[in-house]
């Protein structure tokens, strides 16, 4: 999948994380481009407007001010031209709620951000690993 | 739970997870029928699988009937299922990827790719969360 370089949005209100996400990508070698909204109200005009190329893949994260990430997807998916876009939530929510929430709404992962920058690339070598044996 | 109606695939995979020590129970399913009756019906298993794993072959019908069932009752809408496949249908593709799969993946041509195979997919199960059920 990754050989056909689909894009990739990154739906992050931190800016740290963003970097990390930025940093990791380039350790791991994952050339996809890579688009970035601050909030669910930011990707939704980006999609809508078709301000980025549409993505196949989101990175998403929960928490984020003005609209969170489970808001944002359950909108997203109830347009059908966004409906097989793959969705990965990566959040520090460990809330249950959140993960039915998501799962509910068909993610196709629900990662936890690991704390240290190491884990994180470990954990982003292992999503780039299973992409790649996905078809998109 | 794997819904595969190709018994060597099903010793295999019985193979694979054995080797990778991958110790989640692993229920079987020949056919979309008795997957659905191991899901919902007379022989429903409990907890409910985290994970279906659906071989759809050229003809993938019942394998995309099976996945429309399974997104339309509450109860069984949020498994996470991954197509499993070894043939080149744009069709089944499109129907599956609308119905949220979380992967489309080619299924390993050589057996010894099997292991390799297996062992990405247990990776990325290892690093998502799931609900605080057991898996």
């Amino acid at each position: 999948m990754t050989n056909r370089l689909v894009n990739i949005l990154l739906v992050e209100d931190d800016e740290v994380d963003v970097m990390n996400v930025k940093r990791a990508f380039a350790k791991n070698n994952i050339q996809n481009p890579l688009f970035v909204a601050g909030n669910g109200v930011e990707a939704l005009e980006m999609l809508n407007n078709s301000i980025v190329p549409l993505p196949r893949i989101i990175i998403l994260d929960i928490n984020m001010p003005k609209m969170n990430g489970i808001e944002f997807l359950r909108l997203m998916r109830e347009d059908d031209k966004f409906k097989n876009i793959s969705v990965f939530v990566m959040t520090t929510s460990n809330e249950d709620s959140d993960k039915i929430d998501a799962y509910n709404l068909n993610v196709a992962g629900y990662i936890l951000k690991p704390l240290s920058f190491e884990k994180f690339l470990s954990s982003v070598a292992t999503l780039k690993n299973f992409w790649q044996l996905c078809e998109m | 739970m794997l819904v595969d109606n190709n018994k060597i695939d099903v010793v295999s995979t019985r193979d694979a997870f054995s080797k990778l020590g991958i110790g989640t129970t692993l229920h079987f399913a020949e056919s979309e029928s008795e997957a659905w009756s191991l899901l919902q019906g007379d022989n429903k298993i409990s907890p409910t699988p985290k994970i279906i794993l659906i071989d759809i072959n050229e003809n993938g019908l019942s394998g995309i009937d099976l996945l429309h069932k399974i997104r339309e009752t509450p109860d069984l809408k949020s498994i996470l299922v991954f197509v499993i496949t070894n043939t080149d249908n744009d069709e089944n593709k499109v129907a599956a990827l609308n119905l949220n799969i979380a992967g489309y993946i080619r299924k390993p041509i050589e057996s010894e790719s099997n292991i390799d195979f297996f062992s990405i997919l247990n990776d990325y199960w290892n690093i998502i969360e799931f609900t605080s059920e057991k898996k």
